[in-house]
């Protein structure tokens, strides 16, 4: 179970989280829906380290991972797809999924794996020797998310997949998304498009202004008068 | 004639290259130009001769000994010095790596004394004909260890994977952390390389130029070299290099060799001026 | 206000009392102090106040010096008049050096005056008809009204003085607007625009201050030494000014002299360690520049002193 208590972080001495709790069940998939600058993407760029928490808890697999760096948290097991994606523009797209593995040592495994996810992010394949800054912003994207699941997270953060992508890509990607949670990966999935986040997650939170306003499940925020007028 | 002058330059621009290539690698891996750099490149040569005295080893075990007392130097130098200053204001980080080129070359004096030193290498300076060129020894071995340094770096940031990775990391910062690269380590790993770069460099030189505490000057001509390759690029290191050790050999040879210096660190100040960017790179030079 | 005249009576009362207190050696490292306070405290224009790193020093120093011998030698220019003429004209190099500021910032601005500095040392070897090249030449004494002035008290009268008045300009100019430019430069140059200045102006001319008093401070120092060498005059030295900006506090005027005061007398307190002073000083620039950057002025609370007595803020370096 990944929590999150009573966090308040952010840039430069401003606080962009208020008092922020979350829960994510091991396993499941858990979305957070706000509008631009809500603070989603500083949520989970401060479970990975990269945005410094002032006070509050996160805990993972019963330790703490507060003010942690990227790579140590993903020595935990946590992995992080952000907004900008932080590719390695120059280096082919064999080479970035490589370097997803770095951590690992079984070579066999690391093949495996790659195969894998070639099978599921069909667009790589046929891309496999091109330097990243060459494909499409919806391919990108894919690349980033393999990219991350060659270390074989326990927990995938997603922030924005579906930003700026074209309405193919995004179905393709929730579709890839609904194959990953079958494997048992746990999902915190943050996002603007509401309808689809709900439908792919079990639960989620509503963050507003730096600030919590709305928890349940999904059913309970699809139905939510406040969710659907602003979000949906 | 000009087959010599040609050697000349050749021989000029595999030194210059390397001391390029080492300030290159610290700049574009961690952001920091070192300038004392050329300071280093001499200590890596008194190093040498340091260990010799203190040990009685022989030549060859002594530079053994000394490329991996450069790569601990190098592992100190960032972890004692350049990661505690990572988040000090630019001005703080120039005047740290001046001052540890100052310290070094000072401390040289103090115990090495100021005058020159001969560099037990390549002392024979009988030359052999080859092809109608005259060549030293030392042209030999400056040009042939050059390339074969420049061979194993390309070896190692191609196609390994910790020298992918090392790139990646220079590349992205952000993106190598999130795939588990622990960007201290890399930065740890180029001071590291850096230090041994200088230490060749510096073996290099040393018969060519004489050892003295002021061999240090040698470091201005690596900025120029670098900057004419534009400074973020390994291979631009190396092309700037060679061309500066060609654009000297001729001034040197057509116009006046006392000129030769001027030139070059006027070279500097026009490519700065005009093409920031170098022959090759394409960088920032001013912040916005 | 009042002081402010405490201080001023103080400091004329132990300007007369000095010469009588202390004998013809010390006075002469007065001069020294004073000489090289002066190059230092140019440096703490433009690097310190103004932001703009200058690793130029050196070179206006010996254009300073270099230009007032030659003057006196090859043209008989008396130094009373040749050192302030070479001084603006140097001035004037320092503007145009300044102006490369439009281009280049930080490590390429440390790199272009560190070139300038290299090129001006080998023109003055290679100009050997003019300058003497590598074997130096000789300066002509200093004469004012058919007076000759050599002896340690005598350069005092002459050299404390000009010093004095031009710290004070220099201190005036801080407190003004000028460094208040200056300072807004250093900390945000977007946000110094936004004040409705020409910042690139302000940055020449910070580069044309330096250059000004360290060409001042280079005629003096040529009559102080009595013999330039040009190799008195390269990277080495310019590092070693600003070790004494940076030990002394590269934010304040009052700096340059603390600095200075430390690296000149230090030599006296290492007698038997003459050989490792190099070494010293540069195992002082690091440490100070990394465990206390603000120099020595922060600690002895001279900022303090100053908002009583000037009114002034409190600044960090570099950012």
């Amino acid at each position: 179970m990944l929590t999150v208590r009573n966090l308040h972080a952010g840039y430069d001495g401003k606080e962009v989280l208020r008092d922020v709790n979350i829960n994510v069940p091991t396993g499941s998939v858990v979305t957070v829906l706000g509008a631009n600058g809500a603070g989603k993407s500083t949520l989970l760029n401060s479970i990975v380290g990269l945005v410094p928490t002032s006070s509050g808890v996160i805990e993972w697999n019963g330790g703490k991972i507060e003010n942690t760096t990227p790579d140590q948290a993903l020595k935990c097991g946590i992995a992080l797809v952000p907004e900008q994606r932080e590719l390695f523009l120059g280096m082919s797209v064999a080479d970035n999924l490589r370097m997803g593995a770095y951590l690992r040592r079984n070579s066999l495994d690391i093949g495996a794996e790659q195969q894998y996810l070639l099978e599921i992010f069909p667009s790589l394949k046929s891309r496999l020797e091109q330097p990243a800054r060459a494909l499409s912003g919806g391919e990108q994207q894919m690349l980033a998310i393999a990219r991350a699941l060659m270390s074989k997270p326990s927990v995938l953060l997603l922030d924005e997949p579906s930003l700026g992508l074209a309405p193919k890509f995004v179905e393709e990607i929730f579709r890839i998304l609904k194959q990953i949670t079958g494997d048992g990966t746990t999902v915190l999935l943050v996002e603007q498009n509401a309808a689809m986040a709900l439908d792919a997650a079990e639960s989620g939170y509503v963050l507003d202004i730096g600030k919590i306003t709305f928890s349940g499940t999904s059913e309970e925020l699809k139905k939510s008068p406040i969710v659907r007028a602003s979000y949906l | 004639m000009l087959g010599q002058l040609l050697a000349s330059s050749v021989t000029a621009g595999a030194v210059y290259a390397l001391v390029a290539l080492g300030f290159v690698l610290i700049h574009k891996g961690t952001g920091v130009v070192h300038f004392g750099y050329g300071d280093q490149v001499t200590f890596g040569a008194y190093l040498v001769l340091i260990i010799q005295f203190l040990t009685g080893l022989p030549f060859w075990p002594a530079v053994i000994v000394a490329l991996f007392a450069s790569a601990f130097l190098g592992w100190a130098i960032y972890n004692g010095l350049m990661r505690p200053l990572r988040n000090a204001p630019l001005l703080v980080q120039i005047i740290a790596t001046l001052a540890l080129g100052t310290v070094m070359r000072e401390f040289l004096r103090a115990y090495m004394g100021p005058n020159a030193w001969s560099f037990p290498f390549l002392l024979t300076s009988s030359s052999f004909d080859l092809g109608g060129i005259l060549l030293v020894p030392a042209n030999l071995a400056i040009v042939g260890v050059s390339l074969a340094l420049l061979c194993l770096l390309f070896f190692l940031f191609e196609r390994t994977f910790r020298g992918k990775s090392i790139i990646a990391a220079c590349d992205n910062r952000t993106g190598a952390s999130l795939v588990g690269v622990s960007v201290s380590g890399v930065f740890s790993s180029i001071w590291m390389l850096a230090s041994v770069i200088a230490t060749v460099a510096g073996i290099l030189v040393a018969p060519v130029l004489t050892l003295s505490p002021e061999m240090g000057l040698i470091g201005i001509k690596g900025f120029v070299a670098a900057i004419l390759g534009g400074f973020n690029s390994l291979t631009g290191a190396v092309v700037g290099g060679i061309l500066l050790g060609v654009i000297e050999t001729l001034v040197g040879a057509y116009i006046s060799s006392a000129l030769k210096d001027m030139i070059s660190y006027g070279i500097l100040i026009l490519v700065v001026l005009v093409r920031p960017q170098g022959l090759l790179g394409i960088l920032s030079v001013k912040k916005v | 206000m009042r002081l402010r005249i405490i201080f001023s009576v103080l400091g004329i009362a132990m300007f007369f009392l000095i010469p009588k207190l202390f004998a013809d050696y010390n006075l002469y490292q007065f001069c020294l102090i004073a000489v090289t306070s002066l190059i230092v405290l140019g440096l703490v224009i433009v690097t310190g106040i103004a932001g703009q790193i200058s690793l130029g020093q050196s070179a206006f120093v010996a254009l300073g010096g270099y230009g007032a011998a030659i003057l006196a030698t090859n043209w008989g220019v008396p130094l009373w008049l040749g050192i302030p003429l070479v001084a603006v004209l140097v001035a004037t190099v320092g503007f145009l050096l300044g102006l490369m500021t439009l281009r280049v910032e930080g490590h390429y601005l440390a790199l272009t005056t560190m070139a300038f500095t290299a090129i001006v040392q080998l023109a003055l070897v290679h100009a050997d008809a003019v300058t003497g090249g590598a074997a130096g030449m000789p300066v002509p004494s200093f004469e004012l009204f058919g007076k000759s002035l050599s002896t340690g008290a005598e350069l005092y009268y002459l050299i404390v003085p000009i010093t004095a008045l031009l710290f004070i300009v220099v201190i005036n100019l801080n407190n003004s607007r000028t460094g208040r430019v200056f300072a807004a430069i250093r900390q945000s140059e977007i946000a110094a625009e936004a004040m409705g200045v020409n910042i690139l102006v302000y940055k020449a001319s910070a580069f044309a201050a330096s250059a000004f008093l360290g060409a001042i401070g280079g005629g003096l120092l040529a009559i102080l030494v009595t013999y330039l060498d040009p190799a008195q005059f390269g990277i080495t030295q310019t590092v070693y000014y600003l070790a004494i900006a940076v030990v002394g506090g590269l934010l304040s005027p009052f700096g340059a002299i603390i600095g200075t005061t430390v690296f000149v007398f230090l030599p006296e307190f290492l007698q038997t360690f003459q050989t490792y002073l190099g070494l010293v000083f540069g195992i002082m620039l690091l440490g100070f520049i990394v465990l206390r950057p603000k120099g020595l002025a922060s600690l002895i609370d001279i900022e303090n002193l100053k908002k009583i007595v000037f009114k002034s803020r409190r600044e960090s370096v570099g950012s």
